[in-house]
């Protein structure tokens, strides 16, 4: 049985009289300590996967299981203590808490999960050492990202999630962040979730789901999994 | 991807225009109705607030100037000493200004209550035109002997009873009315007294217990007491405008007023004095004739009594003459009867003297005979003696021979006896010669021999003398005592001689006795015969004189007994003359008593009347404003105390309410920056989109003005009216809508809304389209002081280090919070602290000042001396009692004068134990005055800025002046009471606090003291304590709307600051639920922050609110009572509390708010 599993999952929003459907029907597998990337068109669904697979939203029909288990028949209490210890989120704005200093936004997520990494350490690996004590604020956008990263990897997480990681990077910084999520993924086996609307990315990554119209387009593994770097976009 | 119209901000993708613009607001409100209702919210409560309390003042004061307007509440009372005439009324009628005046009369009496006991009823006569009566049950009194009672003090009467006048009423006071009862008729209010006072009075206890009205005919007097003018004005109450035209109109009247008093004056007089003079006349007319006719009778009667005294003067000496003859008669009689007696008297005595010399003549005879015999005796025994003297002689001669014989023997004898004794001593010598030699050979043996041969011899014969010696000694001694017989015999013989020999002496003399005797009898014997024959001559003299005397006493008799029987004539004819001129003396007497009375009494009357006319001074005359009725006043200052709170407690609502609108629109403008820029980009105009958000915030405002404005003008009177009806008559309260305070509401919420929106945007506005709609960078973190302070900072929990990092982050919102919470907690304590004082002054006065149970007042004119009996009563009743003067005096000031309670203790030790005198501030111990110093309570010393040291002057209703030097101010609460030395005063010893026993029943030993007729009241302090206590309840409803007013600011600016808070940071939170945080985790971390601005503004606000309660209590006057500002621990408990159960609260109703924050949504995209 696969790590993540998706069996037909719709999500129906209701608006009034009109039923708008976000997923009709998406079933995919991911195994674990792979590097997956989502892709797709802007409202294609994919966020609503990602939302749905966090543990931040919950599905109208089908099963989401993660490592066994059904998050799909999770209550609300259940899934916030799967998002506590099982999930980390990369945010494409970071989400980092502006009130407190790079280190302390490590902490924040770490000192509430059972088997969390030192954050100090975790900002290390990161290549943040020397900025731990910074705001926000004194950080730069890659910076910042790294500190997300950092904050996700700190809780020790069974799947790390990130929606459009890069999107408000520029191209530079945007590859390093990709950089240390694939490293992250290498080094530690941890299966990294990926979304974005770049085609470009799926070059890097073991498994590629295509998602459009609420429906998976396409999944596929991908055979030569190339290095960041050598990507270009 | 499916489009969602889920925010009405999405109205401005449609063609702009400016109604696009409009229903783009118009959903913006439907949109986020939170912060609109915010917005509308704080400004209701604070229009609400502001209004309600300033409002309040004047419906309350509309309300009673309706009720004084209706009911024809007098303007100006005018009083003269001498009272008024029904022209004088008219004339005050006809004035100017004046619409209408009426005579009326006032009157206190002491009545009896249904349950018997005497109060004191203020009674007046009813007025037609002029303070008219709301009767509120029955009707009113038609007849002169019927009554309309009190409404609220009604003293237990009801319809029907008859109110009687008590025996303790005084001549003076009863002669004013028609009846002593009267019957009640109906019930009603008077706008003269308006709330609970009744005033004071002389009579009685001193209090009123309630008033009555009667028809006029009811009282018996003809001048009014006072008469009530109308002006035809009408001012609002308590203006300075009505202030200032009655202390004109007074002034006017003045002089008029004085005349018609004047004039009144003079005609009294005037008349008094003519009738004075006809009185006069009439009384010496009077007093001339009566005299005149006494004379007369007197002169008579002198007459009379002449003539009585000599008829008297002749009886006396005919009774005299009797009286004498009677005597003489007696006299007579007398020695007519002692003569009877003496003649027969010596008749017995010349037969006795007969008889007696009879015997005396037969008694000489038989002594004669007898002498004789004795002589011849006589002569015998003189011859027998004679022979016996012979024989006598003789033997004496024998005996002297013998005598000297014997004599003779004796002396041979004792010559014999010599001799013998000789030679035996001789012989003895020359034996012992002999004895010598024969032992020493002196002597030859025959020599010796011989020697001894003749001793021998001459031995012998010495003893042969010696023999013939004792024969002779023993012839000697029986011839010795024959002798010795001899001359016994003798001595015997002559004895028995010399006892014959006086025998017959003595019969000798007896003889000689008995012849002289006999002589002697004889010669009496003569004697007597020729005395009893002349006692027999005088005898017989005597006997004739006496029958002479017998005949002419029984002359004078008959002679004494006609004179007597004249006497008895006479006297009867003098005693019915003396009767007779003792029936005149008597009707004269009485007469003239009669007569001198009448004049006496004439003169007294007018005498009287003269001084009576002496005193009637000239008339003063009294134009008194409404400012003296105690329920005008009272309401005055009463409806102040709401007006004052009203002064400071809105600014608090304002600035809150200010504060509130500018964060919320700041927030709401910092939101929709996006918004601005894309509008900006389409063309549309600063103006246009300031319209926006001008409008949002104009029309919460508007709409919150409309709703505060309508719901406090109603509430608050409401509230604060029913609070007063407790003190003041049922009238519904009249609600007022005062359109200028509507506008200044509406304007002030609409500059606090706008003007903060306006703030708001301008920086915004003035930015470029395009930075605009770029995300504004968040506030960045930053490190606080307290990260400075390892020791602190390490030792904090890292979601505590967050908070306060997070409350140091947003300072607008700190320091706003910190002024809501702050004011919340502020208002509480000032609320609470409010009733503290309020309810607690009545307490400390009489738990910790005024610690007697009780005060008894004594009967006026109890000098120094206390009656016993009651001095008795109080020591079985009490445990304890001082004795003090108390008084109603004035303080006089340069520019006002405050009547108060005056106080002087009679003990100086004991008084402080049932008046605890001290300072306010620490307490410390006063001590009582010295002569020429006083004590002042605090009250007056800070009405007045009076000190310690100062000079002050207080003055007696008698005009009577006293300055003393003050000597320390000491708390009190209620009465304005002034301490002072009681030699600095002459006053009456009229009362005494008492201390009852622990555990006694109160109430019976107040009635068993009230009883004592020296006592005109027992005071019990508990009392006044329970009554002061419940009557200031009613300012515990006005403390019950501050308290929901402090709780309900509290409640919006929690709930709006936490309401910004929360959508400000949406992300941020957003972001926590994401990384798995419960929901109580989340709402802890959020909330926080709340608790912990609200400890920080509650610390704030209990300073200020010390403060703020403070000033209150300071703005908050009412007569002859002092509050004790205070606040009790549990109120600052309760503040604490409450501001945290706001917060609290608040915080639940806000998690549901975040819970419903959609995670998926918020981190989307930057706003």
């Amino acid at each position: 049985m696969s790590y993540v599993q998706f069996n037909d999952v719709k999500k129906t929003y209701k608006s009034g009289e009109v039923e708008i459907h976000a997923l009709s029907g998406v079933s995919f597998s991911i195994e674990k300590g792979e590097f997956v990337v989502i892709v797709g068109a802007s409202g294609a669904g994919k966020t609503t996967i990602l939302n749905i697979l966090g543990g931040m939203d919950t599905l109208t029909t089908g099963t989401v299981l993660v490592d066994g288990n059904d998050i799909s028949a999770y209550r609300k209490r259940e899934l916030t203590t799967y998002r506590r210890q099982d999930v980390g989120f990369v945010f494409q704005f970071y989400n980092l808490v502006q009130n407190l200093t790079a280190l302390e936004n490590v902490e924040l997520a770490a000192q509430i999960c059972k088997d969390p990494l030192p954050a100090a350490q975790v900002l290390q690996d990161v290549g943040l050492a020397d900025r731990m004590k910074n705001f926000p604020s004194q950080l730069s956008g890659g910076e910042q990202q790294r500190v997300a990263i950092a904050r996700a990897l700190a809780k020790n997480p069974k799947l790390l999630l990130c929606d459009e990681p890069t999107g408000a990077l520029d191209y530079v910084t945007g590859k390093a962040v990709l950089k240390l999520l694939q490293d992250t993924c290498k080094n530690t086996g941890m299966t990294v979730i990926v979304i974005t609307h770049n085609l470009a990315l799926t070059a890097m990554a073991d498994r590629i789901i295509t998602v459009k119209s609420g429906k998976i387009e396409k999944e596929y593994l991908n055979p030569q999994k190339a290095d960041i770097e050598t990507i270009e976009w | 991807m499916v489009v969602k119209y889920k925010q009405p901000k999405n109205g401005f993708s449609k063609r702009p225009s400016k109604s696009m613009l409009k229903k783009a607001t118009v959903r913006e409100i439907a949109g986020s109705f939170g912060r609109f209702f915010a917005i509308l919210a704080i400004c209701a409560l604070g229009v609400g607030f502001f209004s309600g309390v300033r409002i309040t003042t004047p419906a309350m004061k509309r309300t009673i100037q309706d009720f004084y307007e209706k009911h024809d509440f007098y303007d100006l009372r005018l009083l003269s000493t001498l009272g008024w005439e029904t022209e004088d009324v008219e004339a005050f009628e006809g004035r100017e200004h004046i619409s209408a005046a009426e005579g009326s009369y006032q009157f206190d009496v002491i009545c009896i209550d249904p349950e018997g006991n005497d109060i004191v009823l203020k009674t007046h006569s009813i007025t037609e035109k002029v303070n008219t009566l709301w009767v509120t049950e029955g009707r009113l009194p038609e007849k002169d002997d019927e009554i309309l009672m009190d409404y609220r003090s009604n003293c237990g009467y009801a319809i029907g009873d008859t109110i009687r006048f008590s025996s303790e009423n005084e001549e003076d006071t009863t002669d004013h009315f028609t009846h002593t009862a009267y019957k009640v008729v109906g019930f009603a209010e008077s706008p003269l007294y308006i709330n609970f006072e009744r005033g004071s009075t002389s009579l009685g206890n001193g209090t009123v217990s309630g008033f009555a009205y009667l028809a006029p005919e009811g009282y018996a007097d003809e001048v009014y007491s006072e008469i009530y003018v109308l002006t035809d004005q009408s001012f609002p109450l308590y203006s300075d405008e009505y202030k200032d035209y009655i202390d004109d109109l007074k002034e006017e009247l003045e002089d008029f007023t004085d005349q018609r008093a004047d004039a009144r004056y003079q005609r009294i007089l005037d008349d008094a004095n003519e009738e004075l003079g006809d009185a006069k006349q009439e009384l010496a007319d009077k007093e001339k004739e009566g005299q005149e006719e006494l004379d007369d009778a007197r002169k008579e009667l002198d007459d009379a009594k002449i003539e009585l005294e000599d008829a008297k003067k002749e009886i006396a000496d005919g009774k005299a003459e009797i009286a004498k003859n009677e005597g003489k008669l007696a006299d007579a009689n007398n020695e007519l009867t002692d003569a009877q007696r003496e003649l027969s008297d010596g008749k017995e005595k010349l037969d006795d003297g007969k008889k007696q010399l009879q015997m005396a003549a037969a008694e000489i005879e038989k002594g004669e005979k007898e002498l004789e015999e004795n002589r011849e005796k006589l002569t015998q025994a003189k011859a027998q003696l004679d022979q016996a003297k012979s024989q006598l002689d003789q033997t004496d001669e024998t005996l002297k021979s013998a005598q000297s014989q014997l004599d003779a023997a004796s002396a041979q004898l004792m010559a014999a006896l010599t001799q013998i004794d000789e030679g035996e001593n001789a012989l003895a010598e020359e034996e012992q010669k002999l004895i010598a030699a024969e032992a020493y050979g002196l002597m030859d043996p025959q020599s010796l021999a011989a020697a001894k041969a003749a001793l021998a011899q001459a031995r012998q014969t010495l003893a042969q003398s010696r023999a013939q010696y004792n024969d002779g000694m023993a012839e000697y001694q029986k011839n010795l005592a024959a002798y010795k017989d001899g001359v016994a015999q003798y001595q015997n013989g002559l004895a028995e001689y010399n006892k014959g020999m006086q025998e017959y002496r003595d019969g000798i003399a007896q003889f000689q006795n008995g012849e002289k005797q006999i002589a002697d009898a004889k010669k009496a014997y003569g004697e007597g015969v020729a005395k009893w024959n002349s006692s027999v001559k005088e005898y017989e003299d005597g006997k004739k004189e006496y029958e002479d005397g017998k005949a002419e006493y029984e002359k004078g008799k008959k002679e004494l007994q006609k004179g007597k029987k004249e006497l008895t004539d006479g006297e009867k004819e003098y005693e019915d003359g003396l009767a007779e001129y003792e029936d005149g003396l008597v009707e004269y007497e009485d007469g003239k008593a009669e007569f001198d009375e009448k004049i006496a009494d004439a003169k007294e009357k007018i005498r009287d009347a003269e001084d009576e006319l002496d005193d009637l001074k000239e008339p003063e005359t009294y134009l008194l404003g409404r400012d003296t009725n105690i329920g005008y006043a009272c309401f005055e200052s009463d409806s102040q105390i709401v007006s004052q709170v009203a002064r400071i407690f809105p600014i608090f609502f304002i600035l809150v309410a200010a504060l509130v609108c500018m964060t919320t629109m700041t927030r709401m403008v910092e939101e929709q920056r996006g918004y601005i820029g894309t509008l900006k980009a389409l063309g549309y105009t600063p103006r246009d989109i300031m319209g926006k958000f001008t409008f949002y915030s104009g029309f919460a405002a508007f709409l919150g003005t409309v709703i505060g404005y309508g719901i406090g003008i109603i509430l608050f009177p409401a509230v604060i009216w029913y609070a007063y009806l407790m003190m003041y008559l049922k009238l519904p309260l009249q609600f007022y809508f005062d359109e200028k305070l509507a506008a200044a509401s509406l304007i002030t919420a609409l500059l606090c809304s706008i003007g903060t929106t306006w703030l708001s945007c301008r920086y915004e506005l003035a930015e470029t389209a395009a930075s605009l709609m770029r995300p504004k960078a968040p506030a960045p973190g930053k490190r606080v002081f307290l990260e400075y302070l390892p020791f602190i900072w390490n030792r904090m929990k890292f979601l505590h280090k967050v908070s306060v990092r997070n409350i140091f982050r947003y300072k607008r919102r700190f320091f706003m919070m910190i002024v809501g919470i702050s004011g919340c907690t502020a208002l509480l304590l000032t609320g609470f602290g409010m009733k503290d004082s309020v309810a607690g002054f009545a307490a400390a006065q009489y738990d910790e000042i005024l610690t007697a149970d009780a005060q008894v007042d004594f009967k006026n004119g109890t000098k120094n001396e206390i009656p016993p009996s009651l001095l008795k009563l109080l020591e079985g009743e009490t445990e304890s009692y001082t004795l003090l003067s108390t008084g109603a005096w004035d303080l006089v000031m340069k520019d006002a004068v405050k009547g108060i309670n005056l106080l002087a203790p009679q003990n100086q030790k004991q008084f402080p134990s049932y008046f605890d005198l001290h300072e306010e501030a620490g307490g410390k111990e006063i001590s009582l005055p010295k002569q020429g110093e006083v004590l002042l309570c605090v009250a007056l010393a800070d009405r007045y800025h009076i000190e310690q040291g100062d000079q002050i002057t207080l003055r007696s209703e008698d005009m009577e002046t006293v300055q003393l030097k003050v000597a320390g101010i000491f708390e009190n609460h209620v009465y304005n009471y002034v301490i002072v030395h009681p030699a600095d005063f002459n006053l009456d010893l009229n009362a005494a606090y008492v201390m009852f026993p622990e555990g006694a029943n109160v109430y019976q030993a107040q009635t068993k003291i009230a009883k004592n007729k020296n006592v005109t009241g027992v005071s019990v302090f508990e009392d006044f304590k329970v009554r002061m206590t419940n009557m200031m309840e009613s300012l515990n409803l006005v403390v019950l709307v501050v308290i929901l007013s402090a709780a309900g600011l509290a409640f919006v600016v929690l709930y709006n600051l936490t309401n910004i808070n929360i959508t400000e940071r949406l992300r941020e939170i957003a972001t926590i639920k994401v990384l798995g945080f419960y929901p109580g985790e989340t709402s802890s971390y959020v909330f926080r922050e709340n608790y912990l601005l609200t400890l920080f503004g509650v610390l704030a606000g209990l300073g200020l609110g010390v403060l703020l309660h403070r000033f209150v209590m300071a703005q908050i006057i009412v007569d002859m009572v002092h509050f004790k500002v205070v606040i009790h621990r549990e109120s600052y408990v309760y503040s604490i509390i409450m501001t945290f159960l706001f917060t609290f609260l608040v915080s639940l109703l806000m998690r549901r708010k975040l819970e419903n924050i959609d995670m998926a949504q918020s981190l989307k995209s930057v706003e």
